[in-house]
């Protein structure tokens, strides 16, 4: 077993080298520069040379890469040109907004989703059912952005109900962050609603046409019974699969999200990265991620052998 | 009986109301409240020697000040300095400083900040370098007063020190020496009417008033004069989404948004809540040409393309088919840089002559080559000034290969002959003939033109104003027949701010927020 644990963490090490690698060479050799951005637009180009050989911008590309490849492997993933802090700070004061978007949209596409699947299913072919499908439709079909603007344009500027963009921690003030969330978590989690909806019911219908189910009813037993009682928890498994497949969605279509109503996330701050070719924090975030998908795959390696001692390595 | 009115009466009646007046208005100007202002987004520093990135202009000069700023006709007016003399032969400059100007840091400003400060300018930021390399040496003579010695007499001495772009911040003497000038200071230390409290990026900027700020005893004057912060605090809050920033203005979570998107305008004017502001000047467009190699080195063809615009229709579609955002204006400098405006006529601007056109490629022995013109989508008016130019010239026998990228490329590519015929771009207020940069062999473009040269190195030199305008007129004709760049019209922008906003002045190029005050 200790074998097998010391193989598998080392086989971590290539993994993350060609990572760190890639990511590096990606966003080097895209054209573009921090300098010119900095600098302004009328910046000549001595004043660009100059602050590119302060930087350490001159220097070869190997140069450059061999002195990330030495920072990383000593837990520094540098200093943003933009931000004036250290990467790894900046990726920690934005993975709270981030998880806390993530978080809410998805109990909004869960809570909308699941239940019109239940009742789509429980009444198939009925109006309710169509509707409900419509709905899903519409959710799959609707582009993220535009939706965003609209609830916003509704809910902010003409009912004034809610606020139009902003972030408050929950830390800080939770009855404000709340009051924030709400449009973007509804505007992100009623796409993926759509998804799972679809889901839920198509699984709905296979459990309810189970031989279970059909004893169940003869039985005598309520439809409200039969659908909640027998149904769904058995449809629960695969549609429980989707919602965590949903939650990595999320976090990629947080981006959007995050720009139009101004929250201050990781989708954020990469997207002004790549516009600004803010070269460590494009690296250290794409890094992070990487490094968490690596990480996670190497603790579901390693619990497999612990459940099952018959998986070894090779 | 039946009244009579007297002179006397109405002097009497008159002074009553004044006097009534008064206090109302001075109770009208009230300390207090936070202003919370939308912009487009981070700046790249803080530094105001360091960067010519327009937001840190904006935002570095509530922190900063320089010894001269700018008045309402943009002529140079003392700020830092009490004044200065001029020896008979042009050559020495003193300067006298006021006295008592406290730092945030609680330091009193002096000779030796000064002359930190700005021999780190004059190592960094374009004005300072245009400027010191005419200065033959500057220190300090006392405690209050610097003097400048000339290599040769020149005329760009005060309005270098008083641009507000990229310009001579005074910072405490040990920030200006620790920083060296190509590395960005993080110690944000001035003596402005604001004091940098906070910075969370992505997130705000947080200004508070600087209570021991000295003001000029004159009236607010442009950029310059008297300045009071009456508001505690300023947040400068990073909207990168215009949609956001126009619906965050209508429903009062911002009192100020830049930088907004033409479209918005009639909603935003139907808002009794929002007043909008046209801001002027804002850019002329500009097609800049590749003049050190490649195609448009041949002036016969950058001619051919002047003389093919039709410029009115590409401002109006530019403008949103908005009149009162564009202005068709030859001047090489806008109205509102009067002192420099030109209205010199027969000049080949606007021409729509398409015979001319062709026979200037002809000429030009264009042999329908593609040129690569270099555009971005970021800024929307780039891109479709860029679209519809590319449509005007192919009707009269140009190959266009419009490169659309994004702006980090342009401004990378831009620097590099090789990989580019023309390029996009817009150009803001330049307040002296020497500062208009696409007249200088060193920025993207390379006019090495040595008529244009010597023109601007003339200018450098004289003194006397009207002879001055004499040559800037000349070297206006020399631009439009060299032709460096093309020059299409003034485009504006658009601000909106909520109505309880007060003070706010709408005539400078860059909002400033010093004499601004929140009505309760």
């Amino acid at each position: 077993m200790a074998a097998y644990f010391v193989q598998r963490l080392l086989a971590v090490i290539p993994v993350m080298a060609v990572v760190v690698t890639v990511v590096f060479l990606l966003i080097h050799l895209i054209p573009g520069d921090p300098v010119s951005v900095m600098l302004g637009p009328d910046a000549s180009p001595a004043q660009i040379e100059a602050t590119r050989r302060a930087l350490g911008l001159d220097r070869p590309l190997h140069e450059q890469l061999f002195r990330f490849y030495s920072r990383v492997v000593r837990g520094d993933l540098g200093q943003s040109y933009f931000l004036d802090r250290p990467v790894l700070t900046a990726i920690v004061e934005r993975a709270e907004p981030t998880l806390v978007l993530t978080f809410s949209a998805l109990l909004v596409a869960v809570a909308i989703g699941v239940p019109a699947g239940i009742v789509a299913a429980a009444h198939r072919g009925s109006a309710w059912d169509r509707l409900l499908m419509l709905g899903a439709l519409l959710g799959v079909c609707i582009p993220g952005f535009w939706l965003s603007l609209n609830f916003i344009y509704l809910f902010a500027v003409r009912l004034g109900w809610l606020p139009a963009a902003g972030y408050t921690s929950i830390m800080v003030d939770p009855v404000a962050a709340g009051r924030y969330m709400v449009l973007p978590a509804l505007s992100l989690g009623f796409n993926q609603s759509a998804l799972i909806a679809r889901i839920s019911r198509s699984c709905m219908l296979e459990a309810l046409h189970q031989d279970y189910v059909r004893t169940a009813r003869a039985k005598g037993l309520s439809q409200r019974a039969v659908v909640y009682g027998h149904a769904f928890r058995n449809a629960l498994v695969p549609v429980v699969t989707v919602v965590g497949i949903t939650m990595a969605i999320l976090i990629g279509g947080a981006v959007v999200t995050e720009i139009v109503f101004n929250i201050p996330g990781l989708g954020r701050l990469i997207i002004s990265a790549i516009l600004r070719r803010d070269y460590p924090v494009v690296q250290g975030v794409v890094l992070i991620t990487a490094a968490a998908y690596v990480m996670i795959n190497l603790t579901i390696d390693l619990l497999y052998a612990f459940i099952d001692p018959r998986i070894r390595y090779g | 009986m039946v009244p009579v009115i007297t002179r006397r009466s109405i002097v009497v009646a008159a002074a009553f109301l004044v006097g009534m007046l008064v206090p109302v208005l001075a109770f009208a100007q009230t300390k207090g409240g936070v202003l919370r202002v939308g912009n487009l987004g981070e700046p790249p520093a803080l530094d105001a020697h360091w960067t010519t990135a327009s937001i840190t202009e904006t935002l570095t000069n509530h922190i900063y000040e320089g010894l001269y700023s700018l008045d309402a006709s943009n002529r140079p007016i003392p700020m830092l300095a009490e004044g200065h003399t001029v020896s008979k032969d042009g050559l020495t400059y003193t300067f006298k400083l006021r006295q008592g100007i406290k730092f945030h840091n609680g330091k009193e400003m002096g000779s030796d900040d000064v002359v930190a400060s700005l021999t780190r300018w004059g190592k960094q930021s374009i004005y300072g370098k245009a400027l010191f390399a005419q200065v033959a040496e500057m220190r300090a003579l006392d405690r209050y007063t610097v003097e400048f010695k000339l290599k040769e007499k020149s005329a760009i001495v005060l309005i270098s020190l008083a641009v507000p772009n990229n310009f001579g911040a005074i910072y405490p003497k040990e920030i200006a020496e620790k920083f060296p000038p190509e590395v960005k200071v993080t110690e944000y230390v001035g003596t402005g009417p604001f004091r940098l409290a906070e910075w969370k990026p992505d997130q705000y900027i947080r200004m508070v008033r600087f209570d021991d700020y000295k003001s000029r005893g004159e009236k607010p004057n442009g950029y310059g004069g008297g300045k009071t912060a009456y508001l505690d605090e300023i947040r400068w809050i990073p909207v990168p989404e215009v949609a956001t920033r126009v619906a965050q203005v209508e429903t009062g979570e911002l009192e100020f948004a830049d930088d907004l998107n033409l479209d918005a305008y009639d909603r935003l004017k139907k808002n009794p809540h929002v007043q909008t502001i046209v801001s002027k000047p804002y850019y002329w467009l500009v097609a800049v040409f590749n003049k050190k190699e490649g195609l448009m080195t041949n002036q016969k063809l950058r001619q051919a393309w002047q003389a093919a615009l039709d410029i009115e229709p590409i401002m109006k579609n530019v403008a949103g088919g908005h009149s009162e955002f564009y202005r068709m204006d030859s001047s090489l400098a806008p109205v509102e840089i009067s002192t420099w405006h030109t209205k010199l006529g027969g000049l080949p601007w606007n021409e729509r002559n398409k015979d001319k056109a062709k026979r200037l490629l002809q000429e030009a022995g264009y042999k329908r080559e593609p040129i690569r013109f270099m555009t971005t989508q970021e800024y929307k008016w780039m891109y479709d000034f860029a679209l519809l130019t590319k449509q005007q010239l192919e009707d009269v026998g140009f190959s266009i290969d419009l490169q659309v990228v994004d702006w980090a490329t342009l401004v990378k590519r831009r620097n590099n002959s090789k990989e580019y015929d023309v390029f996009t771009t817009g150009m803001g207020a330049f307040y002296d003939p020497t500062h208009h940069i696409y007249l200088t062999p060193s920025w993207p473009g390379w006019t090495t033109d040595e008529g244009i040269a010597k023109l601007q190195a003339e200018l450098a030199r004289e003194t006397d104003p009207k002879k001055r305008m004499a040559l800037w007129e000349q070297q206006t004709r020399q631009f439009y027949e060299k032709v460096p760049v093309i020059r299409y019209g003034d485009l504006f922008g658009l601000r909106a701010m909520r109505t309880t906003v007060k003070g706010f002045n709408d005539k400078t190029e860059r909002i400033r927020f010093y004499n601004v005050w929140l009505e309760k």
